[in-house]
C-alpha cells in the first residue's frame, strides 16, 4: 500500500472513531404530519365497487324509463287521435261540399 | 422492536392500524435520522430530508417486500432520498492548508509524522478534516466515501442501498479515491 493510500486509511479511521452527536427525537409535528400522510394516500386509493356501481346506475336507468313510459306512452296516443280527428273532420267537410 | 415483530407491525399497518403506523415510525426515526446526519453533516434542510424519508416510507409500505429486514429497506428509502436531494449538488474547489482549523491541522502533522494510528484526542479533528477533503467530490461520490469508510459498508450493501451496480459501485469509489489522493497530497505539500 502506498503512504498516501495508508494515511487516507488511518484518517479515515480515526474520523470512523469520532464521537456521534446526540440524534435530535422527531420533530414537533412530524410524527402527525406522517399520520396525516399515511391516512391521504390510503383514501387515494378506490374507495368504492365498480360493480355496485355499475349495478346502481343499470336500476336508476330502469326506474328512471319506468316513471316516463305512462307520460310518454299517453302523450303519442293523444297525438294519433287528434290527427285522426282532424283527418276525419277535413273528410267531412270536402265531403258536405 | 426485532425484525421478525417489525414485519408484524408492517402487516398491521397494511391492514389500516394507525397504531402500528406510529411504531413503525418511532423505529424507524432514529435510524433515518443517523443516516441523513452522517450523509449530509453541516447542511441545512436535514429536517425536511428526515420528513420526506419517513413519509415515503410510511406510505409507501405496499411496497415493502419482506425479504430483507424492514430497516435495510427504509435505509434504501433514505439513501435515494438524500441522493435526490444533493444530485446537483457541486463540489467544493480545493481545501487549502490555511483553511484548516488548528485540530485539522494537527492531524495533518500527526500523520506526516507517526505511522501508527492516530490518538483517540485527533478523532473529531480528522472527522471534520475528512470532510472538508470530501467536499471536493461529487456529492454521490461523497455519500459513497462516508457509506464505504466511515460507516465500513462494502461494495454489495452499498449497491442494494443506492440501487447501483456492482461495476458502477466500484468505478465510482475508485474515481473518488483517486481525487481523495490529489487532495490530500496538495494538503501535504504545503505542511512545512
Amino acid at each position: 500500500m502506498k503512504p498516501l493510500d495508508r494515511d487516507l486509511e488511518r484518517l479515515f479511521s480515526a474520523a470512523s472513531g469520532a464521537p456521534q452527536p446526540a440524534l435530535p427525537s422527531p420533530a414537533f409535528g412530524l410524527e402527525t404530519r406522517v399520520l396525516a400522510a399515511w391516512r391521504s394516500s390510503r383514501g387515494g386509493a378506490p374507495q368504492w365497487d365498480m360493480g355496485v356501481l355499475v349495478r346502481g346506475l343499470a336500476l336508476a336507468g330502469v326506474l328512471m324509463a319506468v316513471s316516463i313510459w305512462p307520460a310518454v306512452s299517453q302523450s303519442a296516443s293523444s297525438d294519433t287521435d287528434s290527427s285522426l280527428q282532424l283527418t276525419d273532420s277535413t273528410v267531412q267537410t270536402y265531403l258536405s261540399q | 422492536m426485532t425484525a421478525d415483530e417489525a414485519a408484524a407491525c408492517v402487516a398491521r399497518a397494511r391492514g389500516g392500524d394507525e397504531k402500528a403506523v406510529l411504531d413503525l415510525f418511532h423505529y424507524m426515526h432514529p435510524h433515518v435520522v443517523k443516516l441523513v446526519y452522517s450523509n449530509r453533516p453541516g447542511k441545512e434542510g436535514l429536517e425536511d430530508l428526515i420528513q420526506q424519508s419517513c413519509i415515503k416510507v410510511i406510505t409507501n409500505l405496499h411496497k415493502y417486500s419482506g425479504r430483507a429486514p424492514f430497516l435495510h429497506w427504509v435505509s434504501r428509502v433514505t439513501i435515494n432520498t438524500c441522493l435526490n436531494q444533493i444530485r446537483h449538488e457541486k463540489a467544493r474547489p480545493e481545501v487549502r492548508l490555511a483553511d484548516l482549523s488548528e485540530d485539522e491541522a494537527h492531524v495533518i502533522e500527526s500523520l506526516a509524522v507517526s505511522p501508527g494510528a492516530l490518538d483517540t484526542a485527533d478523532q473529531v479533528g480528522a472527522s471534520e478534516l475528512v470532510e472538508k477533503l470530501l467536499q471536493g467530490l461529487r456529492a454521490p461520490d461523497r455519500l459513497l466515501m462516508r457509506l464505504m469508510y466511515l460507516e465500513g459498508r462494502n461494495v454489495e450493501e452499498i449497491s442494494k442501498l443506492t440501487g447501483w451496480s456492482r461495476a458502477v459501485v466500484k468505478v465510482r469509489a475508485f474515481r473518488a479515491r483517486g481525487l481523495l489522493r490529489k487532495r490530500y497530497q496538495l494538503l501535504m505539500k504545503e505542511t512545512p
